[in-house]
């Protein structure tokens, strides 16, 4: 065996994952090789001087703490936190009784506009998103976007259809689609799966009350569309309105990343609308 | 980024206070990886902590019984790269000479012997030096070694864990050795040859 071909055996062997045969094969032209065993003695050295040098990386003093901390105590709690962090809180205190006023009023729309019985079809909808994560909920195989669009708007006769989101950058795929019924109202569920990642897009007719009224809502001033945020049992939903229909993003990825998915990848962003 | 948000409900049962418990036994490891990645520990904290929020808030995703650390190892992976994706943030400032020429020479330099006078500083400095090389080559080379060398994974969990093939790993842990080799050649050849004085003086026997 010559030295080029031995090269990679001996890392293998370094790192103790060589086939038996590889292993003798190894061996064998180290015994004959004083340059290659050399190469797999200093190899060995790098190992111990690597481990070393990892051992000497601890997480910091506290991070431990904030990370069990993080685990909210109790969901009071934890929206305390995520509102301290959002912008509203930064603003002017001459600006914010203007905002609680609006706060107040969004809250009072939302509750007129929620059902009077039972949870808003959004959070329905993160449980919608749950089953079909534990395949309680079958979905009609779709690999093919416009196919799968097409089959959701047949299936409402075409009064409605999802929107055009383009997840090109994230490399999902489409994997299927279904149809549920909530409360007398159509929703079209479509799941983007690939790289780690699982998206499921659901659009429905409503209006922004169908949000939880906890949601944390944004302005995007270019689009003039506002986004509606929520997070329930580690899944995190976007939601917006398009006309008279209703579209929500559900995902595992941090909101923020949601959220920016959502405005960067929405047909209004590529082709912007202005103010109704 | 921004601190991560919590989305998981609070250990409420014993299995997710269990799940949690052993969890944190791998935090040391979670953020060596999360900083070899990110390469700020600011970041690296955030990759940790998002990494825990999302694993506790899906804990039951987790099989008992199986590779929790490798299992928490992809999560927090899977973030980076999907945030590196959406956020074009954490991308560094990577030396590319993996992707240049190779050197020809790699071998017949590794046998060759270069004394310098600075050798006990040199060796004091190796450890610093190791991690700064670490952090100076392709993030392609650089984290098999981190996950197999540092992190004890198998190149089959390592593979697992990159979703790439076992093959892959095994000759980028063969070029990462190469372009460490370069960087580290001078500091590795002075400790080897400090050892066998000691070796020598001590009548052979190592410590």
């Amino acid at each position: 065996m010559k030295c080029e071909q031995a090269e990679e055996l001996i890392s293998a062997l370094i790192d103790n994952e060589a086939t038996e045969p590889e292993r003798a094969a190894a061996e064998n032209h180290l015994r004959a090789c004083p340059n290659c065993r050399r190469v797999y003695e200093w190899g060995r050295a790098l190992n111990r001087e690597i481990r070393a040098a990892g051992a000497g990386v601890v997480a910091p003093a506290g991070l431990r703490q904030t990370i069990l901390s993080n685990q909210p105590a109790a969901p009071a709690e934890a929206d305390s936190s995520e509102a301290r962090r959002d912008p509203i809180f930064r603003l002017r205190p001459l600006v914010r009784p203007i905002f609680a006023s609006a706060l107040v009023l969004a809250i009072a729309a939302i509750l007129f506009f929620m059902p009077p019985s039972g949870q808003p079809i959004s959070l329905t909808a993160l449980e919608i998103r749950a089953k079909i994560d534990r395949g309680e909920i079958p979905l009609q195989k779709q690999t093919n976007t416009d196919e799968l669009h097409a089959w959701l708007r047949h299936s409402v006769n075409g009064e409605f259809g999802p929107l055009g989101y383009d997840f090109s950058p994230l490399n999902v795929k489409p994997i299927g689609a279904t149809v549920q019924e909530v409360g007398g109202r159509q929703i079209l569920v479509a799941v983007f799966r690939g790289n780690g990642l699982s998206i499921t897009c659901f659009t429905f007719l409503g209006t922004e009350g169908d949000a939880p009224k906890n949601a944390a809502a944004f302005f995007d001033p270019e689009t003039r569309i506002s986004f509606y945020s929520f997070s329930r049992d580690g899944l995190h939903a976007v939601l917006h309105r398009e006309g008279n229909v209703i579209c929500m993003l559900v995902s595992d990825m941090p909101p923020e990343e949601l959220l920016s998915l959502v405005r960067n990848s929405s047909p209004h962003k590529r082709h912007p609308v202005h103010a109704e | 980024m921004n601190q991560c948000m919590a989305g998981g409900k609070p250990p409420k049962d014993e299995e997710q206070r269990t799940f949690s418990h052993e969890a944190m036994t791998h935090l040391d490891h979670l953020y060596r990886v999360a900083l070899y990645l990110a390469k700020e520990s600011s970041d690296a904290k955030d990759l940790v902590q998002e990494t825990y929020s999302r694993a506790l808030g899906s804990y039951r995703q987790f099989t008992p019984g199986t590779n929790m650390k490798a299992w928490l190892t992809t999560i927090l992976c899977n973030f980076f790269f999907h945030y590196r994706a959406q956020k074009k943030k954490w991308l560094s400032v990577e030396d590319n000479r993996a992707d240049g020429e190779e050197p020809s020479d790699y071998w017949e330099r590794l046998v060759s012997e270069k004394p310098g006078p600075e050798a006990a500083i040199l060796v004091k400095e190796l450890k610093e030096k190791v991690s700064d090389v670490l952090n100076k080559i392709p993030e392609e080379f650089r984290l098999p070694v981190v996950l197999v060398i540092m992190g004890d994974f198998s190149y089959e969990e390592a593979a697992r864990i990159l979703s790439c093939p076992l093959g892959t790993i095994r000759s980028r842990l063969h070029r990462a050795r190469k372009l460490i080799y370069d960087e580290l050649k001078e500091y590795m050849d002075i400790q080897e040859r400090s050892e066998r004085k000691n070796e020598v003086r001590t009548g052979g026997r190592t410590y």
